[in-house]
């Protein structure tokens, strides 16, 4: 019985081995070497301020993973793993490694993210299919039941945008700090309209006892945090979407979430690579989105399209477009630490590690260009309001088309589309198969459906100029 | 990264390495979950406090935690012994050191000794919490009248709290009644010829009788006979029908041809006990201690037994008839025994009192406390015999962590609470140590190099039931979160002589929501609610959306 257990066991080390070698092919360390050099799993993630040198070596990594394109060497794969945003075990083997639709479906990052160019927003064809990847996880149809599908964003400004979202999130938690506060001091219920940047998210209620009432809140989770990334605002952080998105994509899981102080395994993916993806290659991944330039107004020189343009940003705020695509929230500040403050286990946050790295934008020659209020606030003009909003109703369902909620937020609610760069990155809409400016435009109902009808009413002209104005809100090289 | 073996030739020392590193790997790599840095901190939290007294008392030494103030934050009523009974008013900061204040409780301070043991319950439906006090002769009930006061309520509430030594107490709210129905463990019979071998009380069981008005009334005992000196009783739904059966632990120091047991409780009926032909296994422990939890994920409730020696995780038998409670025991299986001092080098048994399964390090897999300790000077037995921390790791398998955490004291654990007692999201632990100050445990979180971090996502939930059964005992909470399915059962009872009430706590690992549906004690099903990590909701009935609890920021 000994003896059968140790030849068994003997047979099936070597089979390991066979089959490590046949998977992980020619792994010698030369320059020419099929796999990601800018990956150093094992490195330590950087910390504290970085100097602008310091900062441009790791964007540059950052740069470099991004768009890399990923390998069997790498740790590509997850044969073992579905695409779900927990560490979830596959229940069958996948048919293929790649798969269109529940992944994976992505040599790289800028494989997709690459309107106009690097960082930048994609065509239909680079579509995701959004599941949550607990069910039917290698599903292989693009029916709406199976999963959500959503084109590509650009990154550009993201980093801004996540500062934005960080300062709305205080601000939102001192408000509950204060309503509690009031409630307790007068013995009775108090109540407290939620406003942020001139964002309102609705009223919260306090009892003494400390109990709050959240049935009034709206367009933001019940733990108040601004959640700015993916269609529907989702995602609290650029390290939590990379994170998502490097296993989901390419089967490169981050140590962070999918390593063995989690999962107990260091090849959760089970593809034969322990330890893919460390704190440090996230870390640049971040480093790189955050400091991407933010898109800016930019007339062409055709006179009569700078005409209408003027003409159409008016047209914008008399529609009401502006309630929603504010074009411009204010920042106090430009220092982006990462891990950052919000996320919680499963992402590295700020109370996860000793101290955080803090990238200071202002470094960065294009900040110096952004505008600023009178209390020296960097006016970042998004044209968002990074509030979710529904975007359909009776009469107009053309942005429903999803059948699945996603993380508690409902099928038809989607988090307003930031604007700056729209000029950039046709086709429109969640789905990107609206292929003109007016046709999205068109397609705004629920909370936006007014406004449609003002833009629907208005002259020829109006509109034109109005789809003017949205065409000089460009991404730049 | 990887380093696949480059050479047949490396592959013969690679074998005998994976040989070798098999042989290790579970002492190696066994647990790389996060393993909770516990602190002891009951000076600084201002708790005074033993349990103490003769042969009587080498049982018993329960905690009972609870919201007494309002406030939302667990206070505690430690039993004494011969010593008073206390309570101490928690005074904690959020997210900060623990503190408590002793404040007196106005009733007779006979009433306040020969206290063994403690359970929170809501008696009477009102606003507060009501508390049930076990002791050697007239056991109390104490009505809750808000900021901590009680107030003895034997005689209103009809309830003769008798003259025997008892050592466990669990409760149930029965289909249409308005109160909870009561169920008393007694131990020996000193009185009786031939004391103590072979001398047990029965046991009781009170029902609310007549109108059920504004308070109950306890007038109608009965007996649960034969008894066999419990230690400790839980009412719990084993088989999943909605009914209540009374499982209880008995002590085999001291009964004769006694065995554990279950019974069947079904409303307006004599309670009946299982029976070797209904499956029931005999089975001989010195049961000190009932925790149970769905270890094996059957939709089905394992039950852990401490007593000395091994500790038992009865399991219901797969091959069993379904309906028929034939229980096998899988502590081993589990690494769960814990049957003698994982430190200290004493390989004399253990002797294991209150039993309770939590989450101590948020990892969403169940973990298991035994309380440890001699019971006086028994020689046969380990004599420094430290508590245990059984966290739970992959395949459902246990790794004793109590030494790492820091809880590995030499002192003489009975019963204890595992509570969150600084809302922080980490649950903390008190220990009633016979003859030695408790152990207050502050969970810091995981030790780094640079101080304590934070492990997995938590929520805790509050059930409101409405006007009866306002704490919803008996309600089944289901926790998910991506595939992972997590049930928890509203109980007061088991542990030993202690029990707890107030928020319940989930880990969730790395999940940042959860979806919940409750079970209510009638059993309807509520919606869905759906809620974001690392807060406090509260759960009414019939409300489509919880409340949120947020403590107030120092």
């Amino acid at each position: 019985m000994v003896r059968h257990k140790t030849y068994a066991f003997m047979f099936a080390a070597g089979l390991s081995f066979l089959l490590a070698f046949a998977t992980t092919g020619l792994s010698k360390d030369v320059s020419w070497a099929e796999k990601t050099s800018a990956l150093t799993p094992s490195a330590s993630a950087p910390t504290g301020t970085l100097t602008a040198n310091e900062l441009k070596e790791l964007t540059a990594r950052g740069e470099a993973l991004f768009k890399a394109t990923f390998t069997d060497l790498d740790g590509v794969g997850r044969p073992g793993a579905t695409q779900a945003i927990l560490p979830t075990k596959a229940r069958s083997k996948a048919l293929n490694k790649f798969a269109r639709t529940s992944g994976l479906d992505a040599g790289s990052c800028a494989a997709c993210h690459n309107q106009p160019f690097i960082g930048g927003a994609g065509d239909f064809v680079t579509n995701v299919f959004v599941s949550e990847g607990f069910t039917n996880a290698d599903f292989d149809s693009t029916d709406p039941q199976f999963s959500n599908e959503r084109g590509t964003n650009h990154l550009f400004g993201a980093g801004l945008i996540e500062l934005l979202a960080r300062e709305m999130s205080t601000d939102l938690a001192s408000h509950r700090k204060q309503v509690l506060a009031d409630a307790r001091k007068v013995g009775k219920s108090a109540s407290i309209t939620l406003i942020t940047k001139g964002v309102n998210f609705g009223i919260l209620s306090a009892d003494p006892d400390g109990l709050l009432d959240l049935s009034n809140i709206t367009g933001v989770d019940d733990d108040l945090i601004v959640r700015p990334f993916s269609q529907k605002g989702v995602m609290t952080s650029l390290r939590q979407f990379s994170v998502n998105a490097m296993n989901h994509h390419h089967g490169m899981q981050a140590d962070e979430r999918f390593g063995d102080r989690w999962t107990g395994e260091a090849d959760f993916d089970e593809d034969g690579h322990n330890d893919e993806v460390g704190a440090a290659d996230i870390s640049a991944l971040v480093a790189w989105q955050a400091t991407l330039p933010s898109p800016q107004q930019t007339f062409p020189k055709d006179e009569d399209w700078q005409q209408a343009a003027i003409e159409g940003e008016k047209a914008f705020g008399e529609f009401g477009c502006d309630t929603c695509h504010i074009k411009a929230l204010p920042l106090k500040v430009l220092s982006f630490s990462d891990p950052g403050p919000f996320d919680v286990s499963g992402t590295l946050n700020s109370t996860s590690v000793k101290d955080s790295a803090i990238y200071d934008l202002s470094l960065l020659a294009w900040t110096g260009s952004l505008e600023r209020n009178e209390k020296g606030e960097i006016l970042v003009p998004l044209f968002g309001d990074l509030k979710r909003h529904t975007m359909t109703d009776q009469s107009n369902e053309q942005l429903g088309n999803e059948m699945l909620s996603q993380r508690f937020v409902d099928r038809t609610i989607f988090l307003t589309s930031e604007l700056w760069g729209v000029g950039s990155t046709s086709p429109y809409g969640h789905r990107n198969d609206f292929t003109t400016l007016d046709s999205i435009i068109r397609a705004h109902g629920g909370d936006a459906a007014f406004s449609k009808k003002l833009y629907s009413d208005a002259s020829e002209d109006s509109r034109l100029a109005l789809i003017a104005f949205l065409k000089t809100l460009v991404i730049q090289p | 990264m990887n380093n696949p073996p480059k050479t047949l030739s490396v592959l013969g020392i690679s074998l005998f390495a994976l040989n070798f590193a098999s042989a290790n790997a579970e002492e190696v790599r066994a647990f790389t979950f996060d393993v909770p840095s516990m602190q002891e901190q009951s000076q600084t939290a201002g708790i005074t406090h033993s349990y103490t007294g003769p042969w009587e008392f080498f049982v018993g030494g329960g905690a009972a935690s609870m919201d007494c103030n309002g406030d939302r934050m667990p206070d505690l009523f430690l039993a004494g012994g011969d010593s008073s009974a206390q309570l101490f008013v928690n005074r904690s900061k959020t997210k900060g050191a623990l503190k408590f204040k002793a404040q007196p409780i106005k009733i007779p301070e006979r009433d306040l000794l020969k206290v063994l043991g403690a359970y929170p319950i809501n008696l009477d439906n009102d606003a507060y919490q009501d508390l049930v006090v076990i002791r050697l002769g007239e056991n109390l009930l104490l009505k809750g009248l808000g900021n901590c006061n009680f107030e003895k309520v034997n005689r209103a509430y009809s309830f003769d709290g008798g003259r025997e030594w008892t050592t466990g107490f669990s409760a149930i709210f029965e289909k249409g009644n308005s109160f909870p129905t009561l169920a008393f463990g007694n131990y020996v019979d000193r009185s009786a010829p031939g004391t103590p071998w072979g001398t047990c009380h029965a046991n009781q069981l009170i029902r609310p009788f007549g109108e059920q008005k504004d308070i109950p009334n306890y007038s109608q005992p009965i007996k649960l006979e034969p008894g066999f000196c419990s230690l400790s009783m839980l009412f719990t739904d084993w088989n999943n029908s909605g009914e209540p059966a009374l499982r209880i632990t008995n002590d085999r120091q001291y009964y004769r041809g006694g065995e554990e047991q279950l019974w069947q409780i079904s409303p307006d009926t004599l309670p009946k006990l299982y029976t070797q032909r209904q499956g029931w296994k005999k089975l001989n422990i010195w049961g000190m201690g009932i925790s149970e939890a769905d270890i094996n994920g059957d939709g089905r409730p394992d039950y852990v037994l401490s007593s000395m020696g091994d500790t038992m995780l009865q399991t219901l038998d797969e091959e069993a008839d379904e309906d028929l409670p034939v229980y096998r025991d899988i502590a081993f299986d589990r690494k769960m025994t814990a049957h003698r001092p994982y430190v200290g080098g004493d390989a004399k048994p253990s002797t294991g009192w209150h039993t309770q399964f939590a989450d101590f390090n948020n990892d969403a897999r169940a973990d298991l406390f035994i309380a440890k300790g001699n019971v006086e000077s028994m020689k046969d037995f380990a004599a420094f015999d430290p508590d245990n921390l059984l966290l739970g790791g992959l395949d459902g398998t246990f790794h004793e962590m109590g030494d790492k955490a820091g809880i590995d004291l030499n002192r003489k654990g009975r019963g204890a609470v595992v509570q969150d007692f600084n809302a922080d999201g980490m649950l903390d632990l008190l220990v009633v140590n016979r003859k030695d100050n408790v152990s207050l445990f502050r969970n810091l979180g995981i030790k780094t190099e640079w101080g304590h971090a934070p492990m997995g996502n938590w929520i805790g939930l509050e059930l409101d039931n409405g006007l009866i059964n306002k704490q919803a005992i008996g309600a089944k909470i289901n926790v998910k979160t991506g595939n992972l399915n997590q049930t928890k059962t509203v109980q007061i009872g088991g542990g030993h002589a202690s029990g707890q009430s107030g928020f319940i706590h989930f880990g969730l690992g790395v999940a940042e929501r959860a979806t919940i549906r409750i079970q209510w004690p009638d059993g309807d099903w509520s919606p869905e609610y759906r809620i974001h990590a690392n807060q406090f909701a509260v759960i009414r009935r019939d409300e489509d959306k919880p409340l949120y609890w947020v403590p107030v920021e120092e």
